[in-house]
């Protein structure tokens, strides 16, 4: 059995689903023009992933496999109008804020693929655990993205300023910085995983050949 | 096979029947709130407009908010529109010692929707522009065209006198010149905002073909 934990991390570093599993790119390429911007839809989206990630292990078992996928849109689409129904009524400032983000979060491919991949095969702790997990590494992923591309095309990360605006590259801040940005730091995660891959390979090997002379 | 398929299909409206059910509930929860804290927003920027420099309020806020609770039912109408700019009713009209105030709403559409600002006018011997706020703006570029929301770029629309507002405002590079002073070039209507938002023209241009809307609104029906 995998620990309780590992079911949390896997989310940041090893199965990222920015940066490894390529998952919601149409909020992390439209909304990371800024650190706040990134930071605020990542935990917008977070609270919906672990709200539909509990009802849907909740209900995977009354759930026919037929109409999976449109009770799972359902589901998230709910919790999305709830989420922004009671933003609107509460917080209002912060609803502005990120009043463009909300709806887009029925869109997060990530919110939907964690449904359908984990949700709907595991128990209700373990589905708010992962929720939880890929919560925090989307807007772990959102924020560092978005502070890139604040710091570069801005001079600034958080709207603290960093730098004058003569260090500034404009185009940072325009869809061609969130391509360029995103897959730097996709190919970093990637050298991370294949060192980590080779070191365990490594690790193994070596643990044979002791075993061997033993 | 028949069966199974009218199984699912009731499995399904199962479903949707409490998604309804739920969003209903919340809804209604919801409702009064919402509306508060709508007009309760509406309230605070036309009492940020009605300030004047020294901070001291140029109308009560008692004053503001019966006025905005008098005028409820009225609100959301499109009353007047000049084919890029439009105005949404009420006309929210202050008399006060020295001056009358008109706070009025439009919008026009920017980058990627409506951008709403609230603009208030002041009478005494003209017609001028004391502040504006934009009210709505979440359809546009994060760190581009919503930049719009900063004071200072805010600032570089107001207060403009009567002599601009006549020519219709235009952000400076619709105005074809190079603007060096932004206080100067307000009396020509021209609106200098190259500088504090780089690379975004679109929002500020609806920004003051709103004010436009609302200046012509004001003086051609109006105040007829």
């Amino acid at each position: 059995m995998k620990s309780k934990l590992g079911e949390f991390t896997k989310g940041i570093i090893k199965d990222n689903p920015t940066y490894v599993q390529v998952l919601g790119m149409c909020p992390t390429l439209a909304t990371t023009t800024s650190a706040k911007n990134g930071f605020g839809m990542g935990l917008a989206a977070t609270a919906v992933l672990v709200m539909s990630n509990i009802v849907i292990s909740a209900i995977r078992k009354t759930v026919p496999e037929k109409i999976r996928i449109p009770i799972f849109i359902t589901v998230i689409a709910t919790f999305v109008t709830i989420v922004d129904l009671v933003m609107h009524a509460y917080t209002y400032s912060l609803w502005k804020t990120l009043g463009l983000f909300i709806p887009l979060i029925v869109v997060n491919c990530i919110i939907m693929g964690r449904a359908e991949a984990y949700a709907s095969k595991h128990g209700v702790f373990d589905s708010l655990l992962d929720g939880l997990g890929m919560g925090v590494g989307f807007t772990l992923s959102l924020t560092i993205l978005g502070s890139v591309r604040e710091l570069l095309g801005n001079g600034t990360i958080f709207d603290i300023p960093v730098w004058g605006k003569a260090f500034n590259v404009f185009a940072m801040i325009l869809p061609p910085g969130a391509y360029l940005t995103l897959g730097l730091f996709a190919a970093l995660f990637a050298a991370i995983g294949i060192s980590k891959g080779e070191r365990a390979k490594k690790k193994a090997q070596q643990a044979q050949k002791v075993g061997e002379q033993k | 096979m028949k069966k199974e398929m009218i199984k699912t299909s009731l499995i399904l409206m199962i479903y949707t029947l409490v998604a309804g059910l739920a969003l209903s509930v919340v809804y209604k929860l919801t409702e009064v709130r919402i509306t508060e804290a709508e007009m309760e927003n509406v309230i605070k920027s036309m009492e940020l407009l009605l300030t004047d420099e020294k901070g001291s309020n140029l109308v009560s806020s008692e004053e503001i908010k019966r006025k905005v609770i008098e005028e409820r039912k009225n609100a959301g109408k499109e009353i007047y529109t000049n084919g890029v700019g439009t105005v949404v009713s009420p006309v929210y009209e202050f008399k006060a010692n020295h001056a009358t105030y008109y706070v009025l709403v439009g919008y026009a559409v920017g980058y990627g929707g409506k951008v709403i600002t609230m603009a208030a006018f002041e009478k005494n011997e003209d017609l001028r522009l004391r502040a504006i706020k934009v009210l709505d703006y979440s359809q546009e570029t994060p760190g581009l065209g919503a930049k719009i929301a900063e004071d200072e770029v805010q600032q570089r629309f107001y207060p403009i006198p009567s002599s601009g507002l006549e020519k219709g405002l235009k952000v400076d590079k619709d105005a074809g010149k190079t603007v060096t002073d932004p206080e100067i070039s307000k009396s020509e209507g021209v609106v200098k905002v190259s500088d504090v938002m780089t690379g975004a023209t679109i929002t500020p241009r609806a920004v003051a073909n709103s004010i436009n809307a609302m200046y012509e609104y004001l003086k051609k029906e109006y105040l007829k």
